[in-house]
């Protein structure tokens, strides 16, 4: 029997949210920014639009389109500034509802999430009913302004294709043996993992159609596209992965990056930000019980080109003060030209306590690590800093899955 | 007109259905009425469990911040149609 996918796509997410919120901002349209003086001052600035709510989608604003973009194309747009604490609460409270109507909820982003309704629905019509009761649970529990698009296939693959094809509030069902006559509808980009470097290959090849993609030998796929070809293959045919996974994988690394509020060749602003972040990233290690054997250190120039390395080391760290002695000198020769971004992120992670160094200092780091990690546990992300970062602050992402600046 | 506040208010409140309500505030020697509670939501400060209330009356929208430890009451942010 054929496994019964659900696809659940919140509509316009973080803007929904906004607009639920604050009811004058309804039928408006509005993106919501990540920073604060954008949405203060309501000119567009570096920023970008990380949500547009539906009015803003209808004028031609798209999610990560620059602030300044946006505003010339729609002189009428009102920026919010995000909120990730509310965006969080609210991702939690809808994937706690999925959980009333199956055990099989895969959170796939901050907005989406697939189920795994085959035992509990029995069938595509049964799928269909509790499809629609979702949707009303969702308007009791969050809201009436917050909706969802939900697709329901034979796998993922068809259940996201399916929630894409009618927004907002859409609910589009692919039965089996339909998939390819659905497919024949799309265009490649419409799947989740042909993204526009992925359709320029295909196009290259002279394949611009689902059909076209079936008919192409399977053997010159993969001669071309390597194992992704036999996923084209299998994904022309609407065949995918069907598992839902209920919980969540071990993370491969952690990390954090930030946009600086202007582009900026002053080393001291750039050492003070790298710290600060390393200190981010050292938290969440320390606080999910991990430690890292590597760090990737990621720079961005005011021209959009970017530079990227790694550094791996034998004795595993945490401490966000080693992170940043380590990553450092992989950039600071890089400095000359003006910086926009800076990121640091973590690998080769080991789960399990830290060996106690033989070295006193060391030991006695360790022990103060601990004593802050208390600290921020009580008091929240604002109970300590250090003092060369007293003029750091840095803005809470909107984005991601889960909020992380505690 | 969106502003950031972050003043200490006295909120009137009711409790029902082991929910919390607010109905009325006090704000710069005004009392404002709550017409519609649109949103409820929670955050930590730590092991501090906040709740933040999204409200509006007939002309303005509010975020309230209630702090469970000490009690406090904030209005936090200030939204003025037009």
């Amino acid at each position: 029997m054929s496994r019964i996918i659900m696809h659940v796509d919140m509509n316009s997410y973080f803007a929904s949210v906004e607009q639920q919120a604050n009811p004058f901002l309804r039928g408006r349209p509005i993106g919501v920014t990540g920073k604060a003086q954008v949405a203060e001052t309501g000119k567009a600035s570096r920023g970008i639009v990380v949500a547009a709510s539906i009015e803003a989608k209808q004028q031609g604003i798209k999610t990560a389109m620059s602030t300044w973009e946006a505003k010339h194309l729609c002189p009428s747009l009102l920026f919010v500034q995000g909120d990730p604490e509310k965006y969080a609460e609210i991702t939690h409270r809808f994937n706690v509802l999925f959980h009333e109507f199956t055990d099989f909820v895969e959170m796939f982003s901050v907005d989406e999430s697939f189920l795994d309704v085959t035992e509990e629905a029995k069938d595509f019509f049964g799928a269909i009913i509790m499809a629609q009761m979702i949707k009303q649970r969702l308007k009791e529990e969050c809201g009436e302004r917050i909706t969802c698009s939900i697709g329901i296939g034979v796998n993922k693959l068809m259940a996201k294709l399916a929630s894409d094809h009618m927004k907002p509030d859409g609910l589009v069902v692919v039965k089996p043996s339909e998939e390819c006559a659905f497919l024949d509808q799309c265009v490649l980009s419409d799947v989740c993992g042909i993204g526009y470097h992925r359709k320029e290959q295909l196009q290259n090849l002279g394949i611009f159609t689902f059909k076209r993609l079936r008919e192409y030998p399977l053997d010159r796929l993969i001669q071309e596209f390597k194992s992704v070809g036999y996923w084209l293959h299998e994904a022309a045919y609407g065949r995918g992965d069907n598992q839902v996974i209920p919980y969540e994988s071990e993370p491969k690394s952690i990390g954090h990056s930030y946009t600086l509020s202007k582009d900026t060749t002053d080393k001291e602003v750039m050492k003070h930000t790298l710290l600060g972040l390393a200190d981010k990233v050292a938290w969440r290690l320390r606080r999910d019980g991990y430690q890292a054997k590597l760090v990737r250190v990621y720079i961005r120039f005011g021209d959009f080109s970017g530079f990227g390395k790694e550094k791996r080391f034998e004795q595993p760290l945490t401490d966000g003060l080693a992170l940043f002695k380590n990553a450092w000198p992989l950039i600071k020769h890089l400095t000359h030209n003006p910086v926009r971004l800076l990121g640091i992120s973590v690998g080769a992670l080991m789960k399990g306590p830290e060996q106690p160094s033989l070295f006193k200092k060391e030991r006695k780091v360790s022990s103060v690590l601990c004593a802050l990690d208390h600290l921020q546990t009580r008091y929240g992300s604002n109970s300590w800093t250090r003092a060369s970062l007293l003029g750091v602050h840095f803005q809470a992402r909107s984005s991601g899955f889960h909020f992380d600046q505690e | 007109m969106h502003e950031f506040i972050n003043d200490p208010i006295d909120v009137l409140v009711s409790f029902s259905q082991n929910r919390i309500i607010p109905k009325q505030f006090n704000w710069n020697q005004k009392t404002y009425q709550i017409k519609t509670v649109n949103l409820v939501h929670t955050a930590r400060e730590g092991t501090k469990k906040i709740f933040f209330f999204s409200v509006s009356d007939l002309t303005n929208y509010f975020k309230l911040r209630l702090d469970t430890e000490f009690l406090e009451w904030q209005l936090v942010e200030l939204y003025t149609d037009g």
